[in-house]
């Protein structure tokens, strides 16, 4: 088989992707606990309208915790980076231009 | 300097080949290729290798053509008279509904990735097959089986909602099988989403050496880009066809405005991959063409990173211009507003490949075989179809235009004038290397002259009864438009008979046609590198790519094609060994 | 250590180790793209309705048994540990951890399952199931000046809702300030994304019961597949991420307190009957 540069990619690429040792993993696994109490404490407390923006902001920093140590994103290449990038920027296409619509729809005539 | 291999340059020469076809029936007549190397029904039925794949796709996707075929054919006789010639009220709804769903979802979308797609990516980068070919069989046989269930509950219920399945019509009130023919399509959709993962896998891991992005051919990228807009448009569908089953099935839902639920939220989210979905349907006609126009205008592709990025740019920018199609429904003015400016940018990418094809024909040396009619008629319907769109997305003009004749005219140009015409010229330009026959010249150009002039016909006399204000999806109509309509359904058969005739001398093509060579039309590109039909493993060893996609004329200078020999030769030019003088020396050397 | 030394099978279509595990996780990244993209679009059409009305939005998730929802936060959080530990029992080439990790996996997925069925049930018992079924109620009603007793058509679902948010001390309860109708919105919602989220882990225990399988016939013992056991935690990773945003937008969105919680959940595993 002749030599193959892409080869020399691949095989990088997979060197550094050593499956997370277990102790690591445990830490992960309390503070993500630990997060969701902190979630199930936002959510029983009384914060009127902020209540939601706070539950999501904890909402998102666990879901960070998730995808960057179990989901081991932190050792993964830049296509993967992007890959995860993009459908979270879709999504957030899908939710702009549809709440526009739900937001301003009761405006008013032009 | 004996194994060195010297062309001057000059137009209708053929760059960038190993210097001798890997494998030619002539000098190999035992050698197996990828459909008689293994026999029997298991062995199709289990087969794993991309290219039979590639092929039980188009006899599937043709059988449902015919079916939607004959759908249209109910529609249009229909149509004949003011109040309905051959069928009642509630069967033209299921007929037209029919027609669009069918020619969509079992035909449009899947063509050229399940056959093109699947046969031509891995050989056009190099590789021995997709990325995942046991996934490939299964988004094979999982699209088979959504298709075969639409299309029963299209038989045995019907269903009447249009293929845009809007409620709460379709949640609500009609009493045929809106929620199994929305698993159909969930199915269906399903596969597409595994045949997209499977082409951007391959693409991104599996070229061979030498094949930088900046070399694929145009068809790669556009099949690419295709499959990024499945991907991501796709699932939403998928779960607004969940949701309309759901609510049909419990009798109250989120598109309900009994609880406060809102249709034009549905209308949203269909759109959202609606959108997206057609041109998921038109990219990969655009790559064909570029593979079609350069090889047979002997030219080098005019502009390929405009070409390569407007395929990127239709992608992104399709998908944030779906609201077009909501106008009347009563969404917000100002979204409104934002969507019709962004119809009017997604109108740019499309220009620029059609500035970018023409420029490429310009001081090119043009023969009319039947790809390059087809897709010569696709450019010009292309165009026409595109233009008109421009009346639907503007506001103003959208209020006069929307829901007449002058959309389903729009629509068909750019559809059947754009999409299946470059289907037909693919179809017809790969047909010699999927089966190592050549069809006749004579009956393929005919045939497509006569289904560009039938379609042409059909749908010109609609752009004209449409702006005088004939609806779309209405059985009735007044008297006066009759004359549009009649010329529209007698265009409408020339047509048919001209998607017939391909069944014959394709047909014939496979038992009694000459063998067609490994290159019969001379083109570049790596699948022609092979034998036709190809090997089961396409390549006999790892190809190397020196040069880009569509090197047919070089301007001066020499090109040196050096064998391979395991060695990895960067560009060529820089090795002294390689680099020979002036051609006359070359020729006259060793 | 080097791919080049991660020691198995390599197939046919691809050139080198290197290439197959790198195709296979971007393989499993490009599914997960649609996976949130899938849930994305319910979880917008929720935000839009949540917009226009936030007051039923807050009763109708008043009535939800936040307690099983909270135990069951930290069972599907263990459950992600434990696929994270199968993995690198893969990659080492412990068999036996990893057939040990992908069951306690299985255990905990399927306690979940339990747990969720327990409180469809107890919904269901409540009454609290979207639909057009409606009782005929007696109501006091203003006629030519005079108070007079009809029958109506009351949907069940609204009986039912009342007799909940009473039960757990819902302060909008009293004034009536949230619309029954749109509050079997809410409730439409409910069932559709937990519902969606029971398939997809459905679907993932299928898998890793397969797994589990496949490891007791010795099919990991080449270490390269332990990629397989990565991707199958890419996709039940995901799924608990799903389970993070479906927290607080479902169970959280109205006032609960925590002795609500640990109530319900007694209430859940049989240890009370309601009503407190």
């Amino acid at each position: 088989m002749s030599h193959n540069p892409h080869a020399a990619v691949h095989e990088e690429e997979s060197v550094h992707h050593e499956a997370t040792p277990d102790a690591k993993s445990f830490v992960t696994f309390f503070v993500l606990a630990g997060l969701a109490l902190l979630a199930l404490f936002v959510g029983f407390s009384d914060l009127g309208s902020t209540k939601v923006v706070a539950s999501l902001a904890v909402s998102t920093v666990q879901a960070c915790v998730l995808a960057y140590f179990f989901m081991d994103l932190r050792s993964a290449d830049k296509l993967t980076w992007l890959v995860a990038a993009a459908s979270i920027f879709w999504t957030f296409l899908m939710f702009l231009f549809i709440l526009t619509d739900f937001l301003t729809r009761h405006l008013g005539v032009l | 300097m004996a194994d060195i291999l010297l062309e001057p340059a000059r137009l209708d020469y053929t760059p960038q080949m190993l210097p001798e076809p890997e494998v030619s029936f002539e000098k190999h007549p035992e050698h197996k290729h990828y459909l008689n190397h293994e026999y029997g029904l298991l062995s199709w039925l289990l087969t794993v290798d991309h290219k039979r794949i590639g092929l039980m796709y188009l006899v599937s996707v043709s059988i449902f053509f015919m079916f939607g075929g004959i759908a249209a054919g109910l529609v249009r006789t229909n149509l004949i008279t003011p109040t309905g010639a051959i069928l009642e009220l509630d069967q033209y709804n299921k007929a037209f509904t029919a027609h669009g769903t069918i020619m969509l979802f079992l035909f449009l979308i899947p063509v050229i990735p399940g056959v093109l797609g699947n046969f031509l990516v891995p050989m056009m980068i190099g590789a021995k097959d997709m990325a995942f070919p046991k996934l490939n069989l299964a988004s094979y046989y999982v699209w088979a089986a959504g298709a075969l269930f639409f299309v029963w509950q299209l038989i045995v219920g019907g269903l009447d909602t249009g293929w845009t399945l809007y409620p709460p019509y379709s949640s609500k009130y009609s009493h045929t099988s809106v929620m199994y023919a929305g698993l159909g399509i969930f199915i269906t959709g399903f596969s597409s989403i595994l045949t997209a993962l499977n082409i951007i896998a391959t693409v991104h891991k599996m070229r061979c050496p030498g094949m930088t992005w900046g070399r694929l051919p145009l068809f790669v990228w556009a099949m690419y880009a295709t499959s990024v807009i499945q991907l991501l448009g796709t699932p939403v569908i998928a779960v607004t066809v969940v949701m309309l089953a759901v609510e049909r099935m419990v009798g109250v839902g989120i598109f309900d405005p009994n609880l406060g639920g809102d249709p034009i939220l549905f209308q949203h989210m269909f759109w959202f991959y609606s959108h997206p979905a057609v041109y998921i349907m038109i990219l990969p006609g655009m790559g064909v063409i570029n593979e079609v126009l350069t090889c047979f205008a002997r030219k080098n592709i005019f502009g390929y990173k405009a070409v390569a990025w407007s395929s990127v740019g239709i992608a992104v920018v399709g998908f944030l211009v779906w609201g077009h199609h909501m106008f009347l429904a009563g969404q917000g003015y100002y979204l409104a507003m934002v969507f019709a400016l962004l119809t009017m940018l997604v109108a740019v990418p499309s220009a620029i490949k059609v500035f970018n094809w023409t420029a490429t024909l310009y001081g090119g040396s043009i023969t009319f075989q039947a790809p390059m009619l087809f897709a010569l008629g696709f450019i010009i319907l292309f165009t026409i179809g595109g233009v008109t769109g421009l009346f639907l997305g503007t506001l103003g003009t959208d209020i006069h235009l929307h829901d007449t004749y002058f959309v389903i005219a729009h629509f068909h140009y750019t559809m059947v004038g754009g999409m299946m015409f470059a289907w037909q010229a693919g179809l017809h330009f790969w047909w010699p290397k999927m089966t190592g026959k050549m069809y006749s010249d004579f009956w393929s150009r005919l045939a497509a002259i006569v289904m560009l002039v039938g379609f042409a016909l059909t749908f010109l006399p609609q752009f004209a009864v449409g702006y005088l204000g004939m609806p779309r999806r209405y059985p009735n109509y007044p008297p006066e438009f009759q004359i549009y309509n009649v010329l529209s359904t007698a265009a409408a058969y020339v047509q048919g008979i001209g998607y017939l005739m391909p069944i014959f001398y394709l047909g014939y093509s496979l038992f009694a046609g000459k063998a067609a060579g490994n290159n019969p039309f001379k083109a570049t590109g790596l699948e022609w590198q092979t034998s036709s039909p190809p090997s089961p493993h396409n390549f006999e060893t790892t190809p190397q790519v020196y040069f880009g996609p569509y090197e047919y004329a070089v301007a001066d200078g020499l090109k040196i094609i050096p064998l391979n020999d395991g060695k990895i030769h960067d560009i060529v030019h820089e090795d002294p060994d390689l680099v020979g003088t002036t051609p006359k020396e070359a020729t006259h050397g060793s | 250590m080097a791919a080049s030394t991660v020691e198995g099978p390599v197939a046919h279509h691809f050139n080198n180790m290197g290439q197959q595990l790198a195709t296979v996780r971007f393989g499993m990244w490009l599914f997960l793209v649609t996976e949130v993209l899938f849930f994305g679009g319910v979880f917008c059409a929720y935000t839009a309705y949540r917009i226009w009305y936030p007051k039923d939005f807050e009763a109708g998730s008043a009535a939800l048994n936040v307690g099983i929802a909270s135990v069951n936060t930290f069972l599907l959080l263990a459950s992600s540990l434990t696929i994270t530990l199968a993995i690198r029992a893969a990659y080492v080439g412990n068999q036996g951890g990893l057939m040990r990790n992908l069951l306690l996996t299985i255990v905990l997925g399927s306690a979940f399952l339990g747990l969720k069925a327990r409180e469809y049930y107890l919904d269901y018992e409540e009454g609290l199931m979207p639909g057009t079924a409606k009782v005929m109620q007696k109501q006091k009603v203003e006629q030519n000046g005079k108070e007079v007793e009809i029958e109506v058509a009351v949907p069940k679902f609204d009986i039912a809702l009342e007799e909940v948010l009473k039960r757990e001390h819902f302060k909008g309860e009293a004034h009536k300030d949230y619309d029954p109708s749109r509050v079997m919105l809410f409730f439409m919602f409910y069932y559709s994304m937990t519902g969606l989220h029971v398939l997809h882990m459905i679907i993932g225990i299928g898998l890793l019961t397969w797994q589990l399988i496949l490891a007791r016939s010795g099919f990991f013992a080449h270490k390269s597949r332990y990629v397989y056991i990565e991707v199958m935690s890419l996709y039940w990773h995901f799924v608990d991420m799903v389970w993070m945003f479906l927290l607080p937008l479902l169970y959280l969105c109205g006032p609960h307190t925590s002795s609500q919680a640990i109530e319900q959940f007694k209430m859940a595993i049989g240890l009370s009957h309601g009503g407190h």
